[in-house]
This record gives structure tokens, C-alpha cells and sequence, in this order.
């Protein structure tokens, strides 16, 4: 109890020093933080284990010259669907983490982790791993961007267990910000697909246990 | 004949610069009457001896030109001649209305003129320049060949300022300046101009003023004429190009989805990009139907550089010269009302 009212504490006192933040430091960087409704579809193994589920998440950038951060967070309660044989609902907390690097043109290199954890944990996979891609960006009009990103998830790891092949876990994604009041409002849409090409084996040789997600998260940030 | 040279006669009297001087002499004014009923004889007699009474310097000059114009009248060109060499030694800027006088006392009187030495019609003219840059405008008229000296005389202060042989008008421009080369200093001057041919000698004076200023300095520049700052952005045409953009980016995207998906998986769900997607497409539509956001125009900007450069380099040279005027005085002459100088 005590250290949920200090995390609260923690998170006020950075947010007053972040807005508190004189506006001439904050004329080279860039920083928003918001909430988001996230919303998914994910499916393992095989097509029986299909679930869709809907929660909550937040976002925060910052982007500073060349370099931007991208962290995400979410949290969605998947429940079986009608189609499938699964009968017993999870929670999927997922902590998205992405830095860019701006090439050339609309070309952005990644590179972060992801990390997604299951409860319960014996329901889906909880996995961990480093993504690596490139993120190509286009301004749309005037305060509207989009984007389009892709990549590779390495060396993940299954609370399960189970490997991949090099190219075996992928991803794909779609963003769209549009600036609101001069900038100082984001409304934000982001779409991450994953497939991965998990294999397990038991002794008895390697079987197909892919895993498979598509998550959307909408939602609005404040922006400094 | 006669009736026309006094009538002629009486209006260069009227004419004659006599607004503030009447005749007094008793006898003068009988010599003039004389002469206004045409009596000539009686004119020149009363004349002559009101010449030898007591007159003042204006009755002097109108005696003697009463006795040109009757002597003119009388045909006596030479006599004539003698009475008008008086009148310009006593009024050397006299001058006869030629559409109002004969022409028999016209031509003594410029025959005269080439008899006497004087110097006539000496002007300055109101100037305002700057030290060192300009020069104050003297002329006047010398009537015989002479050696003519015009100085400039304040106090203790007498500087040469020409000197010459000439006759006729003659035009000097006066810098100004001392020997050292500055400015003269500010004050009241005479401009002083002496002829001299043999014995016989002439001088006249006009007074001047001068006054020091400060130059005015010029105003910096924030634009040049003729040339305007042109907008360093500009709107391009509306186009599809945003909603094409959009439907690709979708596009991409769900076709991405569906062939990266797994198959043992069953069918893909696209609800997550369709809805992300969807919302990115009607965003490309709203910017295609709103104005496009404003792009730099370079060739703009570089015209813009390229003034601002232009301006900064006049504003500097406007400094210099700023600087350097500050440091110079301006001068102001102005002729002052004459109070004689005749001898």
C-alpha cells in the first residue's frame, strides 16, 4: 500500500518537474505522455487458442535532434473467443520500448525490446525480446504523421520455453499522430503486429507452437 | 517729342527707389517742376544751383539725374553723359527702367556707365553645405577693366578670396574654408570687393552671416526601394497525394499483416490495423480537402538572404558615414541687409 502511494508521489513530482521545466530547454527536445486504450487479438499454438481483449496503456516520446524514444505500455485482458476451445481469461502487460535514430529522408533506424507478461502465467507465453527495424515517417499535413515500421525480434525468450530461427519472429507497424492546439495536444493511433515462429521440443522432436499478436492502441498525449 | 521724354522722364522719377526718401530742398523741387512743365532752361538753371546748396546724398543723385534726363532731352548727349557718371558714383546700383525712360537718356546713361569705375550688383547667394563640400556663390559687375580684390573681413580676420583682372560680371565660389582648411568660424563678415585702374579706385561691401550646424545624419535602412522581402514559404497546389500516401501506408500495413501471418494460426485479424488504418486514411482525406501545410521556398529564401545582406552592407557604409559626419559642421550663409560701403 505504502509503495503504491509512493510511486504516485514519484510520478506527480516528475511530472510538476517536467512542466516546471523551463520552455527555453525544452525548445530543442520534445516530450509527450498520454493515456491509451489498447485493444488486441492474440493467438497461440494453433487456431484454438484465439483470444481478444481490450485495457488500458500509456505512451510517452521524446525526441531530442536526431534521436527520439518511444515507450509504450499496456495492459489487455485477453478473453477466449467463441471460435476457439480456450476457456480461461489472461492478462497480457506489455512494456514496448523503442529508440530511433533519423537517417535520411523518412528513413528512421530502431532499435529496443519488448517485454510481454501473462497472468496468469500459466494461461500464454510471457516473452522478452530486442527489436531491431527501420521506421519510415511522413507528414502527412500540417501537425498530422504517419508511419510505417518493421523489424525483427532477437533472442527472445518464453516463459515456456522453445526457440526460433533467426528470421522466425517478425513485426510490423502502422502510427498516425495528429497535433492538436498548437502541438501541445497528440492524438495518437499505433498498430504492432508480431509473429513468432516458436518451436518446442520435448524430447520428441521440434513442434510449431507459434505465437501471434495484433495490438491497437488510440489514445491522446500532452505534449512540452 | 517733348511731352513723351517728360512724361518718360516722370515715370523713372515715380520708379526710382524712393519709397522712403522724398526731396526736401525747396529748389530742387522747383528745378523738378521746371522739368515737369517741360521748361528745360528754367530746370537746368534751378538745377545747377540746388547742386550748389546744401542736399543730402539721395537729393544729390536726383539732381544730377534731373540734369541728365534734361540734358538728354536737350539733345546735350555729352553733359548728359557727366550728369549721369554723378548719379552712379553717388548710386552705383542705380539702374534706368529701359520701357519707361527715352532712349536718348538710356544711352548716356550706358555710356556713362563705361566711363566711371564702380562695382555693381554684388551678390551672395543663401547657402547651406556642408564644410569642405561646397562653396558660397559671389558675383557682381565691375564697369571698367580693373584689378579686383574681393576679401571677406570679420574683426581681425581678412581673407583673400580672389583676385583679378576683369570687367563685366564676374563669378567667384568661396569655399569657405581658412588657410588650415577649416570651416570659417561662425559669425557676421563683410564680403568686400575693391577694383582698382590707375588712380581711380572703387570698393563696395555686402554683409554676410554665417552660421555652423550640425549635418543631419542618414536614417539606417530596413528595406531598399523597389525591392521587398518575398514569403520564405509558400502553399504548393492541393493534391491526393496524402490520401494516396495514407491508403499505401494502410495498405502496406494490412497486406503485411496478412502475408506474415501464420497459418496454422486460422484466419488473420485485421480489426487492430483496420481500425488504425482506417483512421489514417480518413486523416489522408481531411488533408487532402485542407490547405496544404507550407513548404520553404529556397529560391525565396536565398533572395531574402541576399537583401538582408545587402541592407546590412548599407547600414554599415551608412555608419561610416554617419561617423564621419558627425564630425563635419554645416555651413549657413545668409546676405545680411546692405548699410552701405560706398567710397
Amino acid at each position: 500500500m505504502k509503495r503504491r502511494r509512493l510511486s504516485g508521489l514519484a510520478v506527480s513530482v516528475l511530472g510538476v518537474l517536467l512542466t516546471a521545466q523551463p520552455l527555453k530547454r525544452l525548445t530543442a527536445q520534445h516530450f509527450s505522455i498520454g493515456p491509451e486504450v489498447a485493444f488486441g487479438d492474440y493467438r497461440e499454438v494453433s487456431s484454438d487458442l484465439h483470444y481478444r481483449g481490450v485495457g488500458g496503456g500509456a505512451t510517452a516520446t521524446v525526441t531530442w535532434k536526431k534521436w527520439s524514444a518511444h515507450v509504450a505500455i499496456s495492459k489487455v485482458t485477453y478473453k477466449p473467443t467463441s471460435d476457439g476451445t480456450a476457456t480461461q481469461q489472461f492478462d497480457a502487460r506489455e512494456v514496448d520500448v523503442r529508440l530511433r535514430y533519423y537517417v535520411s529522408g523518412p528513413i528512421s533506424a530502431e532499435l529496443g525490446f519488448v517485454n510481454r507478461k501473462a497472468d496468469p502465467e500459466f494461461e500464454a507465453q510471457s516473452m522478452g525480446a530486442i527489436t531491431a527495424g527501420a521506421h519510415m515517417g511522413y507528414l502527412l499535413g500540417p501537425g498530422v504523421h504517419m508511419a510505417l515500421s518493421g523489424g525483427l525480434m532477437f533472442g527472445p525468450r518464453f516463459s515456456g520455453g522453445g526457440t526460433i530461427s533467426p528470421l522466425g519472429a517478425l513485426r510490423l507497424g502502422l502510427g498516425l499522430t495528429v497535433d492538436a492546439l498548437r502541438g501541445r495536444l497528440r492524438f495518437n493511433g499505433d498498430y504492432d503486429f508480431q509473429r513468432i515462429s516458436r518451436k518446442t521440443n520435448d524430447g520428441s522432436g521440434e513442434l510449431p507452437a507459434p505465437i501471434q499478436q495484433s495490438l491497437g492502441r488510440a489514445g491522446i498525449a500532452v505534449a512540452f | 517729342m517733348r511731352t513723351r521724354l517728360s512724361l518718360a522722364v516722370l515715370f523713372a522719377f515715380t520708379a526710382a527707389p524712393c519709397v522712403a526718401q522724398t526731396i526736401q530742398n525747396p529748389t530742387l523741387r522747383r528745378a523738378q517742376q521746371a522739368f515737369d512743365n517741360l521748361d528745360y532752361r528754367q530746370a537746368l538753371t534751378v538745377g545747377q544751383a540746388a547742386l550748389r546748396e546744401r542736399l543730402t546724398g539721395y537729393e544729390r543723385a536726383r539732381a544730377y539725374e534731373l540734369l541728365g534726363f534734361t540734358y538728354s532731352g536737350m539733345d546735350s548727349i555729352l553733359r548728359g553723359v557727366d550728369a549721369f557718371k554723378q548719379v552712379i558714383l553717388l548710386e552705383p546700383e542705380r539702374e534706368l527702367d529701359p520701357t519707361k525712360t527715352s532712349s536718348k537718356a538710356l544711352s548716356a546713361f550706358q555710356v556713362a556707365l563705361t566711363q566711371v569705375l564702380v562695382i555693381r550688383q554684388l551678390h551672395v547667394d543663401s547657402v547651406t553645405f556642408i564644410g569642405g563640400q561646397g562653396a558660397v556663390a559671389v558675383r557682381y559687375t565691375v564697369t571698367q577693366p580693373a584689378r579686383v580684390v574681393a576679401r571677406v573681413v570679420s574683426g581681425q580676420t581678412s581673407l583673400k578670396i580672389d583676385s583679378t583682372v576683369a570687367s563685366g560680371q564676374v563669378n567667384i565660389r568661396w569655399p569657405a574654408r581658412l588657410p588650415s582648411g577649416d570651416p570659417v568660424p561662425a559669425g557676421d563678415y563683410n564680403v568686400i570687393v575693391e577694383a582698382a585702374i590707375g588712380q581711380n579706385n572703387f570698393a563696395t561691401s555686402l554683409p554676410i552671416r554665417i552660421s555652423h550646424g550640425a549635418v543631419d545624419t542618414l536614417p539606417h535602412l530596413t528595406s531598399l526601394p523597389g525591392y521587398t522581402y518575398l514569403p520564405e514559404t509558400e502553399v504548393p497546389p492541393k493534391s491526393w497525394r496524402p490520401m494516396g500516401l495514407a491508403s499505401v501506408y494502410t495498405g502496406a500495413a494490412l497486406a503485411g499483416t496478412a502475408a506474415l501471418s501464420n497459418g496454422n494460426l486460422g484466419s488473420t485479424s485485421l480489426r487492430e490495423g483496420g481500425i488504425i488504418g482506417a483512421g489514417l486514411v480518413v486523416a489522408g482525406f481531411v488533408m487532402t480537402l485542407k490547405k496544404p501545410a507550407p513548404q520553404a521556398a529556397r529560391g525565396n529564401i536565398l533572395y531574402n538572404q541576399l537583401l538582408r545582406e545587402q541592407i546590412s552592407r548599407r547600414n554599415t557604409e551608412i555608419a561610416q558615414e554617419n561617423t564621419r559626419r558627425r564630425q563635419q559642421v554645416a555651413l549657413n550663409v545668409v546676405p545680411l541687409p546692405r548699410t552701405g560701403g560706398v567710397r
